[in-house]
């Protein structure tokens, strides 16, 4: 009995060891995940292209499509005789110059369509900060091409530059749900049990705080901070006034004074 | 702004993952997660065909398949608690490890879980009630009524199975419209469960979870039947073998189809998800897996040439076996070849451009779907001989049928060749669609060709009964290498599953913001693959054991020995 015990060991290692062999034998790929690249103000052409590839060839996932040049085209050698893509991107569409040629394309991809392949692109804001995009598209104008873009195309800081960039208009809505959403509050605030611990909690809100004070916590917010919070003194934007209209923010008011 | 951004930063990671020591918090999740799977897919596939089994004894009046039927049973009452406690282990490694993951969960599915719940308890209570009612509802009305308890347990448990499989398809496909600023609380449940790939996963899971129950029921008839102290133990335990391999297998060769439409939903769903599965980094995985599927291929058809070895008349099917063996061997070599790969600049001017010249021949799927639905055929025609072997068709029209299946295998193999070559000479959106049609001959073939053997084995002469238990003992370690491999199988492709969100817990809408965003490679997921395997087929053996023992109390009790069935 207990030698076939230890047949049925040593067999169920050996395929366990050869699979594990196996899978340890081929390239190890590992997905990147965006990585925060320093891109201040003051940064150089050079360093924009550098760290454009590092994302074109990491966490972008742009090779995975481009880098074959089947499913879409090859960008760094050659497409249809027409050279790398820093130097046809200047023609690819009528009265649009490269950089701005490129910016639709890894952000409105949809927009236009490289004849012979499909839409599948993403739009890259999503996936990556507004900032790596614009690296990513001086890397491009680099091959083969002249790199025009330069540290003032950079957005100041990611969350304004994705709004700036996709230029939404302003909301109209009500809801103050949406609201919070839409303003950025849940960035700090919790709700429902979650969230960030940055700003106090909107849940039970209206039992700690009158509406008034609530208003006034919402247009001035550096006022007076919240017991708990001093170390987060100064982190609420002063611009909700100008930002919500007077319905959007009496709605948020009475919203969080209800949240008893 | 920049300050802001950076505190919004590190208070959206603090408090939001747990440390687990030593090998860290997703390692820990990883292993509580696929070892629960592992598990539901056992504690899931089993009663599927616990209740086909029996209803064949039923209405055939034979005890055999009511006594098969009762033994798979009783290894589900050990492996159910096994489930239970896997799957309680998970729940607390999520909850402390991954609390702000959680609590986006449970906004949305908080009703969905307390469901879950209770389906686990009155499931619970249907097995016991199930597996000891047993002897007791044994004849008449009261033994249908027995079968309909056999039943009701695959209701409840596929609807937990729909119930946990749409939390973790939410998190690869979630609705249109929700964004990382969603409230969780605001998203309707019923579009979060019906989201793009719950169906799809529904449907593969299900039909693995019967692949999967099948194998480790045959390992276990292997187990037994190595360790049998009677000619009638082996016999038992080698139909029993056979039977859970058929099982397996016969499923396993439709799993490929319910494989295509979920790759079909998720690049509809996602095509940049699609592309980073099959062509982006985890394109390797699918040689690994070629190299899996290609030892189940092998195993299988291997268990079923040694198994004609008992079967009277199976002599004149012999000389074949070494030609389809070879085109086996040659179609895993093409199914193996890489051709979809990552490559940076240097590696495609080192290439001498896009694709490797030789790889880009055989890689291609117009390739790797004519080998694929070869070994298909070549495994259904190694049972057909099995089932053929023994019989000698009496009816007027015998050999007329045996060309018609000839005919139809060809045309399909015919088929399956003319579209893989055709592939090559036109545009890809052409070739996807001639997938279609190889799986369609191959479906029509296995259909038409099945009708007729069983219209051909109406009144056919017996060249001899089957000499259950006169196996060679290799043929039972083909079994062992069957469930061995379909466990590893199971966790990698749930490493492909969990993988292609790459460094998302919810698809673009929660980021995983932890120390192990990063999805690792291929090696790191075969070690933890490997571990997984370990535990579950070391647990399982316990429960074997266990099963084991309660069979020996049971005879002990009746005065006979536990040999004699």
């Amino acid at each position: 009995m207990w030698k076939v015990n230890l047949k049925v060991l040593m067999l169920t290692l050996a395929i366990v060891g050869f699979y594990t062999m196996i899978a340890h034998s081929i390239p190890q790929l590992e997905s990147e995940v965006p990585e925060d690249l320093d891109l201040g103000g003051e940064v150089t052409p050079d360093a924009l292209v550098a760290a454009g590839e590092r994302v074109y060839n990491g966490a972008g996932g742009c090779v995975a499509c481009h880098g074959l040049g089947a499913r879409a085209p090859n960008l760094l050698t050659d497409h249809a005789g027409e050279g790398a893509i820093g130097a046809r991107c200047g023609a690819r569409e009528a009265g649009k110059d490269c950089k701005a040629y490129l910016w639709e394309a890894l952000t409105t991809p949809g927009a236009y369509v490289v004849a012979g392949f499909d839409n599948i692109m993403p739009d890259m804001r999503r996936s990556l900060p507004v900032d790596q995009v614009w690296a990513v598209i001086a890397y491009l104008q680099a091959q083969g091409g002249e790199v025009t873009v330069t540290a003032a195309d950079l957005p100041a800081a990611p969350s304004a530059a994705a709004s700036a960039a996709t230029g939404p208009p302003r909301s109209t809505t009500t809801d103050p749900r949406r609201l919070l959403a839409e303003n950025g509050c849940l960035g700090c605030h919790a709700i429902d049990g979650a969230g960030p611990p940055i700003g106090p909690s909107f849940d039970g809100m209206g039992a700690r705080l009158s509406a008034e004070r609530i208003r006034s916590g919402i247009l001035d917010p550096n006022a007076d901070t919240a017991a708990g919070f001093a170390q987060f003194a100064g982190v609420m934007p002063a611009t909700f006034g100008d930002q919500l209209s007077a319905a959007q923010l009496e709605a948020v008011v009475r919203f969080l004074a209800g949240r008893r | 702004m920049p300050e802001l951004a950076l505190l919004q930063a590190a208070a959206d990671t603090a408090g939001a993952y747990g440390h687990f020591p030593g090998i860290g918090a997703r390692a820990a999740v990883w292993i509580a997660a696929e070892v629960h799977l592992m598990f539901a897919a056992f504690v899931l596939g089993v009663p599927m065909f616990a209740v086909i089994t029996e209803l064949i004894g039923i209405v055939g009046k034979d005890e055999k398949y009511d006594k098969l039927s009762k033994e798979f049973t009783r290894l589900l009452v050990f492996a159910y608690s096994a489930t239970a406690l896997w799957g309680g282990l998970l729940l607390f490694l999520i909850t402390t490890l991954y609390p702000r993951f959680w609590g986006h969960m449970s906004q949305i599915f908080s009703l969905s879980m307390w469901v879950y719940a209770g389906l686990f308890f009155i499931e619970s209570f249907t097995l016991y009630l199930y597996y000891y009612g047993w002897d007791r509802w044994k004849v008449g009305r009261a033994k249908w009524g027995h079968w309909g308890l056999g039943l009701l347990l695959n209701v409840w448990g596929t609807i937990v199975m729909l119930i946990a499989n749409s939390w973790l398809t939410y998190m690869m496909s979630p609705p249109a419209g929700v964004t990382a600023e969603t409230i969780p609380s605001s998203i309707p449940l019923w579009d979060a469960i019906a989201n793009a790939t719950w169906m799809p996963i529904n449907i593969h899971r299900l039909i693995a979870n019967a692949v999967f129950g099948g194998a480790i029921v045959a390992a276990y008839a292997a187990f037994r039947f190595l360790a049998a102290k009677s000619d009638e133990e082996r016999a038992h335990y080698d139909w029993m073998g056979y039977v859970g391999n058929f099982i397996a297998i016969a499923t396993f060769i439709v799993l490929p189809f319910a494989g295509y439409w979920l790759g079909r939903e998720i690049y509809e769903f996602n095509q940049q998800m699609g592309i980073t599965m099959m062509g982006g980094f985890m394109s390797w995985l699918w040689i690994v897996q070629a190299v899996l599927i290609g030892v189940l291929f092998l195993a299988a058809n291997y268990y079923l040439w040694l198994g004609m070895g008992r079967i009277p008349g199976a002599e004149r099917f012999r000389r074949y076996t070494k030609w389809m063996l070879l085109l086996l061997v040659i179609c895993w070599i093409v199914w193996g070849t890489p051709h979809t790969m990552i490559a940076n600049r240097a590696e495609l001017v080192a290439m001498g451009g896009s694709h490797h010249p030789f790889l880009n021949v055989l890689g291609v799927m117009s390739a790797k779907n004519t080998a694929v639905n070869l070994m298909i055929l070549t495994t259904f025609l190694s049972f057909l001989m099995y089932r053929r072997a023994n019989k000698r068709p009496t009816v007027s029209w015998a050999k007329a049928g045996t060309m018609a299946q000839g005919a139809l295998f060809a045309l399909a193999a015919a088929t399956v060749l003319f579209y893989g070559v055709y592939g090559y000479f036109v545009e890809a959106i052409v070739r996807i669609g001639f997938s279609v049609y190889q799986v369609a001959a191959v479906l029509a073939c296995i259909i038409g060709v099945t009708v007729i053997d069983l219209l051909l084995a109406r009144g056919a002469e017996s060249r001899g009964a089957i000499r259950w238990g006169q196996m060679p003992e290799r043929s039972q370690y083909a079994l062992f290498v069957l469930a061995v491999t379909f466990t590893w199988l199971m966790g990698l492709m749930g490493f492909a599953r969990s993988g292609i969100r790459q460094h998302w817990h919810v698809w673009e809408v929660m980021r995983d913001t932890s120390v192990d965003a990063a999805t690792p490679a291929l090696g790191y997921a075969a070690n933890i693959i490997s571990t997984c395997v370990l535990i579950f087929l070391g647990l399982v053996a316990f429960i074997f054991w266990l099963g084991g023992l309660a069979e020996r109390g049971l005879h002990k009790a009746a005065g006979k020995p536990a040999a004699t069935r």
